[in-house]
């Protein structure tokens, strides 16, 4: 004390004369992930995995397009998207393009199975852009397919007769229209601004403009919903006449408004009982109504499904271009990398890389890796995962895993939340709820994945 | 030219008026540091004191000055001491003023006297010290000093011409006040016997030269060389450094008598020394040591675990075993000693002076030691009356409600009581009134202090004060009232122990110990916080406080009903997989008790008190 004279400068005062309480520091919280913002680096790697030719079976067949503008930011929503007061859409839509055919010069072309664009909100483009990623998309990948699926994301109050007809023309055959509820209420306690009537207005344009295929997103769980309020807005949906449903429980990620809110005490984040007595009501409802639960959240009529999502799933291989667009990529001899494009807008239209974008969460291939993946998102699906095929993968990333995972499957067996069926591992109808647990036990014994 | 003169003195005032600038002041008047080194708060020399803004530790330097006198300059050697000015460090204040024969007593010119001005005030009366009252920060738009002047006649009874305004911002009234010190405050005593006496007021460690005492001489001298006695311990010592701080350290051959200085003589640890310790030469000692004062009593406890549960005394706990000896090292008023518990393993059980002071020693674990630490919920020490297997009563401490004997063999409870300052505006009173008496607080004076403010003075079982009896003060009285307090007695009372069951399995790390009257309402508060923050199982887990066997409260976990997350977020599995690792690592830092996890946050729930 007092020997050495110190070097700080007198620093700011702000001292409760007393402690303020402290409670010790959180440990874990289900929402609170950081992903740390790593910094952006070059995409070599990536460029690597395009030139790379593993099995057919395992070449890219998807392709996933980011357009990040909204007009208004949901208090929800954590998806990369800008309210872009500088009208950058010619520029985005000139990058977007250099980075397709970068892309399409790289990867091997055997043709697309589907393509997906989403946001923000792909339908904010004007329809003079939206032609020109259509040549884009024609020009540099493989469109052969006549069973492609080629879905946009579309926010009902942006529908025009125009616009669907530009889609329609560029090949879209499915839109995926985001209407959370029907509630007025509820719609703006998200702060999600659209006006419920758009939403049937918007199906029938879609309908005659030849745009046959059309999924609803709904959200329930807002704070103040009832029972019975979840369930009308589901039967609004059905009586749409939609093929396919999304259901998502309202997610309160870190960094949204809807988190601050909550945090502020400004409402109560739903009973967890009510949440589940909701899922369980609307999963019975669907299913009279012929809609299945092909996975946890997601619901179609036979041959209905988005065969995308499927493949994200399944964890086959996928393209992905612009802002914050993660790609999936395989190696020919197992693993795989993972990357996610660099989220902001204005690093995406400087930093060029022959095209490519600077990436960020690069991950490189890890055999064990891919297989706790393959059954973190498998597990999800109603066909589950492939039992001997991922007992096999495990045992050839590391010798011994195999038998760790056989022992890993009891607990959640007994608890009767997971069933063998025809060598698969499925959930049961009451593990639905608790398919985040199961692959919890599976990812523990596969102790080497992942850094952190 | 006249002979040097001494003056010894020590700046007191409530936290944030300005004594650590009032030093820098002083330093820079005197030219003890030039003024390219003239930073803020030079005397607060700690990281944790300078991020805070606030002084721990109290510091003594040693200045020349020189008065123009009628016939030519008269040189002064000041000796002053800057202490802390939050509650906790009360003692180090005391300490710092059995120093000293006058004080410097800050007042803020615009926010009047408060609470610890008072108090502190009260020390420097009892120990018969000349005040002189200083109205600093008159720079600044709202100072009132004529009107604050009158607070500290009403309040102090110091005259209010005395007072001398000053800003420790600008210099303005600096030599004013330098004048007065010089004029008013007293010499050092004359010497009572030949022998050396000097005063161990303070003591800290250093790396490089183990222990360095801060002593003030009283009689004879300290010379290099000299083997000295510590006249309690008993211990012997070579003098191998003397010195002052100026604020550099500075080394001297001798310290007479009035002088205050530094000694080093190759000592360990603080554990040798023992501060109100009387220093002598041993080969021709005093008679009588000088008085000195009580050790600091510690007023807070609580247990600190290593976040990752030590069920063996290894790893984690041995790091923090280290931690714990090298900042007793420097804090000689923090105490601790090895614990078990069944739901947290081995920790430690540390005594503090109050609640900044844990807050402080939690910190600099953390920040120094870079230890994660669990801490269970503050109490404060008991004494409790029991009967012996003999039959015999003897009264125990207890600083944990875990170690209270089984309530058969208690014959009474008793409990510290505080003697409560607090200083508001007029239009609160009724409400600071209330306050008090649902703590439990008995009313025993009010001051007039000016025409907006009063002083209000209660007894307040120091448990009811510690949780959050300041924040509560503040927030009803718009962040106007201010406080401060001194523990005055135990007292018994109708106290009772809460046990709490989790999963039918009593935790002894929740138990409390409160007044009968509010058992029922702390019991139902603490188990709807748990209720809380325990997460849902796959099974439904009770919970049950009890006094002695008997239920008074209780709540249910319902077991979970979903563990799923909606979304898969699109393509981005990385997320998604980190996400579930988190929440596995998350389940794996929780603390077991039978196959119920507790997150350690839950330790903490029993502060709350539902009010
Ligand atoms: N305007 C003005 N501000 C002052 C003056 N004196 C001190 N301050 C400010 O008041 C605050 C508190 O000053 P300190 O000197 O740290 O107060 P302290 O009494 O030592 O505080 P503790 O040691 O924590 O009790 C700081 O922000 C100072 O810059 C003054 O004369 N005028
Ligand atoms: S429209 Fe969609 S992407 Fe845009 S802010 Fe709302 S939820 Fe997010
Ligand atoms: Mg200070």
């Amino acid at each position: 004390m007092l020997l050495s004279f110190p070097t700080a400068g007198g620093l700011a005062k702000q001292v409760p004369a007393w402690p303020e309480r402290r409670v010790c520091r959180s440990v874990s919280n289900a929402h609170d992930i950081a992903l740390t913002p790593t910094r952006q680096r070059e995409p070599r790697e990536v460029a690597h995995a395009l030139r790379a030719r593993p099995d057919p079976s395992r070449r890219p067949r998807s392709l996933y397009l980011h357009v990040p503008f909204c007009f208004h930011k949901c208090h929800y929503c954590d998806f990369y998207s800008i309210v872009d007061s500088r009208d950058r859409q010619a520029a985005f839509v000139d990058r977007l393009d250099r980075e397709i055919q970068a892309i399409g010069a790289l990867a091997d072309q055997p043709p697309l199975r589907t393509i997906f664009v989403g946001g923000g909100t792909p339908t904010l483009l004007r329809p003079d852009l939206w032609e020109r990623l259509a040549a884009s998309l024609r020009t540099n990948l493989n469109l052969s397919n006549p069973d492609l699926e080629f879905t946009v994301e579309c926010n009902p109050e942006t529908a025009t007769p125009e616009l669907f007809d530009v889609l329609q023309g560029a090949g879209v055959n499915r839109l995926s229209f985001g209407a959370q509820s029907f509630n007025t209420a509820h719609l703006k306690t998200l702060e999600r601004w659209h006006d419920p009537d758009s939403v049937p207005r918007a199906l029938e344009l879609a309908h005659a403009a030849g745009i046959r295929r059309v999924s609803l997103d709904l959200i329930y769980g807002i704070p103040g919903q009832t029972l019975d309020e979840a369930l009308d807005d589901i039967e609004r949906a059905l009586a749409l006449g939609v093929t396919h449903l999304s259901a998502y429980a309202l997610t309160y990620e870190p960094g949204t408004a809807m988190t601050a809110r909550r945090d502020r005490g400004e409402f109560a984040e739903p009973d967890e009982d009510l949440e589940a007595d909701i899922y369980d009501a609307a999963v019975a409802r669907l299913a009279e109504a012929g809609l299945g639960r092909y996975e946890v959240s997601n619901f179609a009529r036979a041959d209905h499904e988005c065969r995308h999502n499927l493949a994200y799933w399944r964890q086959e291989a996928w393209l992905a271009a612009g802002p914050s667009a993660s790609g999936h990529l395989h190696e020919p001899d197992g693993g795989s990398h993972r990357w996610k494009n660099v989220p902001r807008l204005d690093s995406y239209l400087r930093d060029d890389f022959e095209g490519l974008a600077p990436v960020i969460d690069y991950e490189a291939p890890d055999a064990l890796r891919l297989v706790a993946e393959r059954i973190m998102s498998g597990i999800r699906l109603a066909e589950g995962v492939d039992r001997i095929a991922i007992l096999d993968a495990a045992d050839r990333a590391e010798p011994g895993a195999a038998a760790r995972l056989q022992a890993a499957e009891r607990e959640p067996r007994e608890r009767g939340w997971l069933l063998e069926r025809d060598d698969r591992w499925v959930l049961s109808d009451a593990g639905f709820l608790f398919a985040d647990g199961v692959a919890r036990r599976f990812l523990g014994v596969l102790r080497k994945v992942g850094p952190g | 030219m006249t002979d040097l003169q001494i003056r010894n003195f020590s700046i007191i005032a409530h936290i944030d008026h300005g004594k650590s600038t009032l030093a820098d002041r002083l330093l820079q008047a005197t030219k003890a540091v030039s003024d390219r080194e003239a930073k803020e708060q030079l005397l607060d020399s700690m990281d944790l004191e300078r991020e805070r803004g606030i002084t721990i530790k109290a510091s003594a330097v040693t200045v020349s000055h020189e008065r123009a006198g009628e016939s030519g300059p008269e040189p002064f050697m000041l000796n002053f001491i800057d202490t802390p000015g939050h509650v906790d460090f009360g003692y180090e204040v005391s300490r710092a003023l059995k120093a000293c024969e006058g004080a410097l007593l800050v007042i803020d010119a615009s926010q009047g006297v408060e609470a610890q001005t008072v108090v502190n005030a009260y020390l420097a009366i009892e120990q018969d010290l000349e005040i002189i009252p200083v109205l600093n920060k008159i720079d600044l738009p709202s100072a009132r000093p004529d009107e604050i002047a009158m607070e500290v006649e009403q309040v102090l009874g110091l005259p209010a011409e005395d007072c001398i305004p000053v800003s420790a911002k600008t210099g303005q009234g600096i030599p004013e006040l330098l004048d007065a010190i010089c004029t008013k405050l007293p010499a050092p005593r004359a010497p009572k016997i030949k022998q050396a006496r000097g005063l161990i007021f303070d003591a800290v460690y250093d790396d490089y030269r183990g222990v360095v005492i801060y002593v003030r001489v009283f009689d004879g001298r300290l010379r290099i060389g000299d083997k000295m006695r510590m006249m309690g311990l008993g211990r012997t010592y070579q003098i191998t450094e003397l010195g002052k701080y100026t604020p550099k350290p500075n080394k001297v051959k001798e310290l007479g008598p009035g002088e205050t200085g530094y000694l080093v003589a190759a000592i360990k640890t603080l554990g040798d020394v023992r501060v109100g310790d009387t220093i002598t030469i041993d080969h021709d000692p005093a008679p009588e040591p000088l008085e000195g004062y009580a050790p600091p009593r510690q007023m807070v406890f609580c247990d600190l675990y290593p976040a990752t549960t030590a069920d063996k005394k290894g790893g984690d706990f041995e790091e923090m075993r280290e931690a714990m000896g090298k900042l007793a090292l420097n804090d000689s008023s923090f105490t601790y000693q090895t614990v078990h518990s069944e739901a947290l393993g081995f920790g430690f059980r540390c005594g503090f002076l109050g609640l900044l002071h844990m807050d402080i020693v939690q910190e600099r674990l953390e920040r120094e030691f870079d230890l994660e630490v669990v801490q269970t919920a503050p109490t404060v020490p008991y004494k409790v009356d029991i009967r012996t297997k003999g039959g015999e009563v003897e009264e125990i401490e207890v600083h944990n409600p875990a170690d209270l004997p089984d309530m058969s063999s208690v014959i009474d409870i008793k409990e510290p009581i505080a003697r409560v300052e607090v200083m508001v505006p007029k239009q609160y009173i009724g409400d600071v009134m209330k306050l008090a008496l649902d703590r439990r607080g008995i009313y025993k004076n009010q001051t007039f202090v000016s025409e907006t403010r009063d002083l209000l003075t209660f007894e307040i079982p120091l448990a009811e004060l510690i949780f959050d009896f300041y924040d509560k003060l503040k927030g009803i009285t718009a962040g106007y009232g201010t406080m401060d307090y001194e523990v005055s007695e135990y007292r018994k009372d109708q106290l009772v122990k809460v046990d709490v069951l989790i999963n039918g399995e009593p935790v002894e790390a929740l138990s409390l110990i409160t007044h009968r009257d509010k058992a029922e309402q702390r019991g139902r508060t603490l188990l709807v916080r748990l209720r809380k923050q325990i997460p849902r199982h796959k099974f439904e887990i009770p919970l049950q406080a009890a006094i002695g066997g008997k239920i008074i409260a209780r709540e249910t976990i319902k077991g979970f009903r979903k563990d799923v997350t909606a979304k898969c977020y699109g393509g981005d599995f990385t997320r998604k997989r980190k996400l579930l690792e988190k929440q596995r690592k998350g389940k794996e830092r929780m603390k077991n008790i039978g196959s119920v996890s507790i997150p350690q946050e839950a330790f903490m729930a029993v502060l709350d008190t539902g009010e």
